[in-house]
């Protein structure tokens, strides 16, 4: 799918860094309330394209799409104190996220690792909304142990030629791109023959099948790959380093799946429910309350380290997935107890666009992948065990 | 985030690194050991080193003697302190003197910042309060009532009451001390007062103090859950079983990645407290900041103690076993400044005030 470009319209930026927290909170409060669409807000599932396009392109147009690229490439050249600020303002207005894999992973990516010509084709179709790309990594017996994937690049003159399957990827039915992790050598270490590839999705070969949650949604789809034919020239970095960027989006994603953004807007949505139906007095629901809300402030205190580091460039390290398990976990501990509130209605099935706010076994259910995408729990306790721990195998 | 200058980075580099005098390289807990259980629990020649190495003015102001350091750099020191377990009740002291500034210009701060007299504050009426002004009250220039869980070897009390801070002496007239002895081997006292003859100064913001205590506190808690974690660790990579170690056991390293995620959580909510508590007056951000951190470092403490004991199996529940002293220390201070419960209820209230 082509999409229209949207045409930023802004002044250069002020340095909003130079704010203080209170004027930036001010200023991010009234875009938001100043510019949101008519489109629904504290929606508990991802909003499909051509629901959530007015808001990418209120983003788009003002600039304010891209808020942690420097200001030189777009972006609003946010520190992490003003970003969660701009996070908590979007989530206590009930903001709907945006596409935003180009935005958080492939775009930092590039700056990192692409070439100049990918970095000025690519990062400004981001910005512009041109390209909204998809994340091809998980495949069905490589999820959390994903150097075992199958999928294959072969080189065939001036062109790779890619066969195979991704799964579990968010959205990828809106998507005009895709950047996908493929074999490219079987003769080496697993880890060692993967490249890094962009692949269009309107290219002869490329079949999409969405998946339905158990929500009911199809926020995911497959993606099958018969004899893909893309330029050489689409590949990010060295052929054979894909896992050097694999590893270094995995810790980009950890940062951001450990974003408090999840908790912060379900336990909204808790307090709402308990002052609705007027339990929100009760002493010992203040006390499960209180204990969910001071984990997500601290859970929003640990956030902050994660993005300084990201932003300083510092190393992110096996320990980033202290965030990721804490945050889905906590999460997870929200959504019990929204069922709690919600008693015997928890249950119930609201229609679509209905005030998801109360939408309880809506929310359980939400919950339950945030412990296995991105690395399972399980999975990432191994890994910090063995790499930050340094126990034994 | 709160980025530290590199001042602040390198007076914390000096302060971790002076805290050697007390806190030995090679982790013995053989001056530990030996202060247990003889009263009051610490060592003068302790206390003479915490006020030569000029840890007691750290927070207080140039004018009054001090070094006007912050908060962050006080978390600094009192981590590295906690890491050594370190009996000397330097928290509490620095509660004392925090007291003491916001009541005014005192000259019982001089010796308190030089060390020559031991001020600790008696701040708590009930084991589970956090109101300063409760458990007693002044009539005609006389104290009466009770104070718990005062922390022994003081010269003289910092009393809070609703009228302002009371210094009383020990041996005052009318004041009645029962110490009780902890599992620690440091003790705590009941002090009664019956008609005890007080000057008493006005206090602006007692609870401030209390808060900022608070953060320093859980500073301790966290810096000796560290190194009980870090022997811990250790232990699991070390000692053997069914021939292989047992830290090599998935169940074991899950179990120590909960330690590791509760230890970066109350690193981070410490930090942040200190450096967002640090500036200004303290607003209810600040307050509920701190209960965050103490909260937090409390249930952390506990989680470490248990953890600690069960993985090193019995010999963790031995007294010879370094391990033990850290389980003892965790469990007894986890429960200073209340329980998490009223911490909690705290927070609710300084959430809806703030709303």
């Amino acid at each position: 799918m082509t999409q229209p470009p949207f045409i930023a319209d802004h002044a250069p930026h002020p340095d909003f860094n130079a704010l203080s927290d209170a004027e930036f909170r001010a200023l991010a409060r009234d875009f938001v309330e100043s510019n949101y669409p008519d489109i629904p807000r504290f929606a508990q599932h991802r909003l499909r394209w051509p629901e959530v396009r007015p808001w990418y392109a209120a983003l788009a147009r003002a600039g304010w799409i891209a808020p942690t690229w420097p200001q030189t490439l777009g972006g609003m050249g946010l520190g992490a104190g003003k970003h969660l600020i701009l996070i908590e303002e979007f989530e206590r207005y009930g903001a709907a996220r945006v596409h935003d894999i180009g935005t958080v992973m492939l775009g930092p990516l590039l700056m990192q690792y692409g070439t100049q010509a990918q970095q000025d084709y690519y990062l400004p179709r981001i910005l512009r909304g041109e390209d909204i790309w998809a994340q091809g990594y998980s495949e069905p017996g490589a999820g959390s142990d994903l150097a075992a994937l199958r999928t294959t690049a072969v080189r065939d003159g001036d062109e790779w030629v890619i066969d195979g399957q991704k799964t579990w990827i968010t959205l990828g039915a809106d998507a005009n791109m895709a950047f996908v992790l493929a074999r490219t050598d079987k003769t080496v270490k697993k880890q060692a023959g993967i490249s890094f590839l962009l692949v269009p999705m309107d290219a002869p070969g490329v079949t999409v099948r969405p998946i339905e949650n158990l929500e009911g949604h199809a926020e995911f789809c497959e993606i099958f790959f018969d004899g893909v034919r893309i330029p050489a020239g689409n590949i990010v970095g060295e052929v054979n380093q894909g896992w050097t960027m694999a590893k270094a989006l995995l810790g980009h994603e950890r940062v951001f799946i450990g974003a408090p953004r999840l908790s912060a807007n379900a336990l909204g949505r808790l307090e709402a429910s308990a002052r609705a139906n007027g339990l929100w007095d009760d002493p010992a629901f203040q006390d499960r309350f209180a204990r969910l809300a001071m984990d997500l402030a601290d859970l929003n205190d640990l956030f902050e380290t994660y993005v300084q580091r990201l932003r300083t460039g510092a190393p992110i390290g096996a320990d980033v997935g202290v965030l990721k398990i804490f945050q889905s976990e906590l999460y997870q501990r929200i959504s019990e107890e929204l069922m709690q509130v919600a008693g015997s209605l928890a249950g119930v099935k609201l229609a679509e666009g209905g005030d998801s706010r109360f939408d309880a076994a809506g929310t359980y259910l939400a919950a339950r992948p945030t412990t296995i995408f991105g690395g399972s729990t399980e999975v990432m306790r191994n890994v910090l065990a063995r790499a930050s721990l340094n126990l034994p195998k | 985030m709160h980025v530290m200058d590199e001042e602040t980075t390198e007076n914390i580099r000096m302060l971790c690194d002076s805290a050697s005098a007390l806190v030995p390289a090679d982790g013995s807990l053989d001056r530990v050991r030996a202060a247990r259980f003889q009263a009051p629990g610490f060592s003068r020649d302790g206390w003479e080193t915490v006020a030569e190495m000029g840890w007691l003015g750290l927070r207080a102001s140039e004018d009054a003697g001090g070094m006007a350091l912050g908060l962050p750099e006080a978390v600094a020191l009192v981590r590295v302190l906690g890491s050594g377990l370190v009996p000397e009740p330097y928290v509490a002291a620095t509660l004392a003197i925090d007291l003491l500034e916001d009541a005014g210009p005192h000259t019982a701060l001089d010796s308190a910042l030089t060390g020559q007299d031991i001020i600790l504050p008696a701040w708590q009426a009930t084991a589970d309060g956090l109101d300063p002004a409760a458990g007693v009250s002044v009539r005609n220039g006389r104290l009466s009532g009770t104070k718990c869980a005062v922390i022994a070897g003081a010269d003289l009390y910092a009393v809070t009451t609703a009228e302002g801070l009371a210094l009383i002496p020990r041996d005052a007239g009318g004041l009645t001390v029962q110490a009780i002895a902890m599992h620690d081997g440091t003790y705590r006292e009941t002090l009664t007062f019956d008609e005890v003859a007080v000057e008493v100064h006005p206090s602006t913001d007692p609870v401030a103090c209390l808060a900022r205590a608070m953060v320093l506190h859980a500073a301790y808690l966290h810096g000796a859950a560290e190194q009980a974690f870090d022997i811990t660790l250790e232990y699991l990579r070390t000692r053997q079983q069914f021939d292989v170690a047992i830290g090599s056991f998935q169940a074991l390293q899950h179990r120590a990645t909960e330690m590791k995620v509760q230890l970066e959580l109350a690193r981070a909510s410490i930090d942040a407290a200190a450096a967002s508590m640090d500036v200004g007056q303290l607003d209810h951000a600040g307050h509920m900041a701190a209960l965050r951190a103490r909260s937090r470092a409390g249930e952390l403490a506990r989680l470490v103690a248990r953890e600690a004991i069960q993985m090193h199996g019995a010999i963790g529940y031995t007294d010879e076993a370094d391990i033990g002293l850290f389980a003892r220390k965790l469990v007894v201070e986890a429960g200073q400044f209340a329980p998490e419960f009223r911490l909690r209820e705290r927070f609710m209230t300084h959430r809806e005030d703030a709303a």
